[in-house]
């Protein structure tokens, strides 16, 4: 018992030591509330989350949630006393996640960093704190893995897809792992849809004559408007659906520049001289987006860290909706402890959709107690 | 010692009325002998059985966690609430009876939307447009995760609804909804329709048995026994007796009824003095008959057999493998 104890002691100690790191950094402690309103993390995160979240009730029937993370709950904190941005803020405490059997309670500490508006330099310093957690634990050097959603957002873009296809590539590829699917069916020719007649009778109308038409079509049919979607709405996306259908298929080209972009993988130089070629080859204008990925590595680099170190892969993603740029995940180095260490990235949305007046700019990550100790062999 | 085997029986309705019908079919009249309002039964024609009534749902969350043996009810309710139902319950037999399909209905004004592929799309743009999720008013929480997950579908919210779900869209509670329907002219009725790949489920009362429930070798006897009257019955059900004798009755014979009828010699034969003995399923005994005649027989009976006891019993068999020694 006493061992146990000495032990326990030991541990809370060199956790309370990593967020002072934090602290002499600047960080802000903050211990945001333990019980939160289940609706933030169900419509931030989706329903996914549901079965992972350990929820309750209120009397007056309001879901309530034990925070599954500390993320959401400090960015509401801030939003709910109006505080001033820039400002940096650090934790450390329990997260309650159902992972199905275990202890369901985590310890977790880490960093926010709110309304820095330099944000190659802000991400780098995120991600340098994060070695130096790390390092901290005795993991001095920690598999680096990174990659950078808002970089397949810029590439999407630039690839002038049409709207339904932009919104689902994106929506895919933060779940990741069912682009070959998406890519696949960018390849065929779509087969010509049931409503075809609807949609060529519609081709090149203005949204106005569409939804007159759509109403029209509702009330042949008798059949009258219920909740949700208005006419306009489904008049748009038949709209949308026409401009698809004239196209008959994505070229080969835009599927062929995706499937390449994927592809790319290696260290973050390696990867910017892959992806500088790429955009020249296929004349896409990513030349900003690029040079902003290319100050990042340059002031990680200047942060100490070992760049050749960092396996960055464009089809790399974290599946949370509201990551916008970097994203990165540190692992043991010798792979004995599956789970990452600590996982974080840039999420510049998360604050408008948590209810802040303007757009912030935020990195953060988040680092894993019992999964570094365990890395560092302190268990 | 060991206690008995418990059976879990819907309660009350239609349910009731046909699992006790399904149970003396089998040849076991369910009794409650303190009358309609007794929770607890017996089945005088074996021994070591206790009938548990209980609502459906109940019956499902006994299963789950083993406090009942056996139970009647929807694999809706078992796939709902179990989770992991594959690893803690085997559905022993489909019954026949309480069809319902699992569907996802939308309002009938979404003329865009025929497949999950057209919902995933709307989902996407309603979210995106509007910062907020669709929301999906259901009872199955569980169930639609799981075919939302399958069809790639994440932008939306799922309401918990526990009755009249198909007012949802219209009270303005949720775009669109989950629900069980039979006829689908509820879902009509308030100007819902079922989205073309939209069926989670087709779902009807099943026998089945709890893997987490105490099966001690007195209790498997009870259940050999039990299930034996099951398989009995159901081989009785799907077969009609046909007899005859007449001498060109031969092996070779048999072979071609077997062939071409699907019948099967329970009993083996012909005999010597070319008395023969098939089953054959019901649908193909006129032809059986006409064959027979053809080939020489005078007159051919075809009967019901009430039950038919063969030495292997595939239900109780499947019961023992998943559960292991």
């Amino acid at each position: 018992m006493d061992a146990e104890n000495r032990i326990a002691r030991a541990r809370d100690g060199r956790a309370e030591a990593l967020v002072e790191l934090y602290e002499r950094a600047g960080y802000v402690r903050v211990e945001p509330a333990i019980l939160q309103p289940a609706d933030i993390f169900l419509e931030l995160s989706g329903e996914e989350l549901r079965r992972r979240l350990y929820l309750t009730s209120d009397a007056s029937g309001r879901e309530l949630c034990l925070r599954p993370d500390l993320t959401i709950p400090t960015c509401r904190a801030h939003i709910e006393k109006n505080a001033p941005v820039p400002a940096t803020y650090c934790y450390l405490g329990p997260v309650f996640r159902d992972r199905g059997g275990g202890a369901g309670e985590y310890a977790q500490a880490g960093i926010e960093s709110l309304g820095r508006d330099d944000r190659e330099a802000a991400d780098a310093e995120c991600l340098s704190l994060a070695l130096e957690s790390a390092k901290h634990f005795g993991v001095a050097k920690p598999a680096i893995r990174m990659g950078d959603v808002g970089l397949f957002s810029a590439l999407v873009a630039a690839l002038d897809l049409p709207p339904a296809w932009q919104r689902r590539l994106l929506k895919d590829f933060n779940r990741t792992g069912t682009l070959a699917a998406d890519l696949a069916t960018l390849k065929q020719t779509p087969a010509a849809p049931v409503q075809a007649g609807v949609l060529a009778a519609l081709q090149g109308s203005d949204p106005q004559a569409a939804r007159a038409f759509v109403a029209d079509l509702l009330s042949i049919a008798g059949i009258s408007t219920v909740g949700g979607r208005t006419v306009g709405e489904i008049a748009e996306r038949f709209l949308e659906q026409a401009s698809l259908g004239a196209a008959s298929g994505l070229g080969a080209e835009a599927t062929a520049v995706l499937e390449r972009y994927l592809s790319i993988e290696g260290d973050p130089d390696e990867a910017l001289a892959a992806l500088r070629k790429l955009a020249k080859d296929a004349k896409l204008e990513l030349a900003a987006t690029l040079d902003r990925f290319e100050q990042r590595t340059g002031f990680i680099a200047a942060g100490g860290a070992d760049v050749s170190a960092i396996r960055f892969a464009t089809a790399f993603g974290r599946a949370l909706d509201y990551y916008s740029g970097m994203v990165f995940e540190l692992y043991d180095p010798k792979d004995r402890v599956k789970w990452p260490l600590i996982a974080g990235g840039r999420y510049d949305r998360l604050m408008s959709l948590l209810g802040a007046p303007s757009p912030v700019p935020a990195v953060g990550f988040a680092a894993w107690i019992t999964e570094l100790e365990e890395a560092g062999g302190a268990r | 010692m060991s206690g008995p085997v418990i059976i879990g029986v819907p309660s009350k309705g239609r349910l009731m009325e046909n699992a006790h019908a399904f149970f003396r079919r089998a040849g076991m009249t369910l009794t409650q002998p303190r009358g309609g309002r007794d929770y607890r039964g017996t089945v005088p024609e074996i021994e070591g059985v206790e009938i548990a009534y209980l609502s459906a749902a109940e019956i499902a969350g006994n299963l789950a966690q083993g406090a009942i043996h056996l139970g009647v009810t929807g694999e809706d309710l078992v796939r709902e609430m179990i989770a992991d139902a594959e690893r803690r319950v085997l559905l022993v037999e489909g019954l026949g009876f309480g069809h319902a399909n699992v569907v996802v209905a939308v309002p009938q004004a979404w003329i865009d939307v025929r497949t999950m592929r057209d919902l995933d799309d709307v989902a996407n743009a309603f979210h995106a447009k509007r910062g907020k999720r669709m929301r999906v008013a259901t009872k199955y929480v569980n169930l639609t995760r799981g075919f939302f997950m399958r069809h790639g579908i994440v932008d939306y919210r799922i309401v918990e609804s526990l009755g009249a779900t198909e007012g949802a869209p219209a009270t303005g509670a949720a775009e669109l909804i989950v629900d069980i329907t039979t006829t689908g002219s509820t879902l009509a009725a308030n100007g819902l329709k079922v989205i073309d790949d939209g069926v989670i489920l087709r779902s009807q009362a099943n026998l089945v048995a709890s893997l987490a429930a105490s099966w001690s070798a007195e209790a498997r006897a009870t259940a050999r026994a039990l299930l034996d009257r099951v398989a009995a019955e159901r081989s009785a059900h799907t077969m009609r007796e046909v007899r005859s004798r007449f001498k060109a009755a031969d092996a070779e014979l048999v072979a071609e009824a077997k062939g071409r009828f699907g019948a099967i010699a329970p009993l083996g034969g012909p005999t010597s003095s070319g008395m023969l003995t098939l089953l054959c399923p019901p649908q193909r005994v006129h032809e059986l008959a006409i064959f027979l005649r053809e080939e020489g027989a005078e007159t051919v009976m075809v009967a019901s057999p009430e039950y038919v006891f063969a030495r292997e019993n595939p239900l109780y068999e499947a019961l023992v493998s998943r559960l292991g020694q």
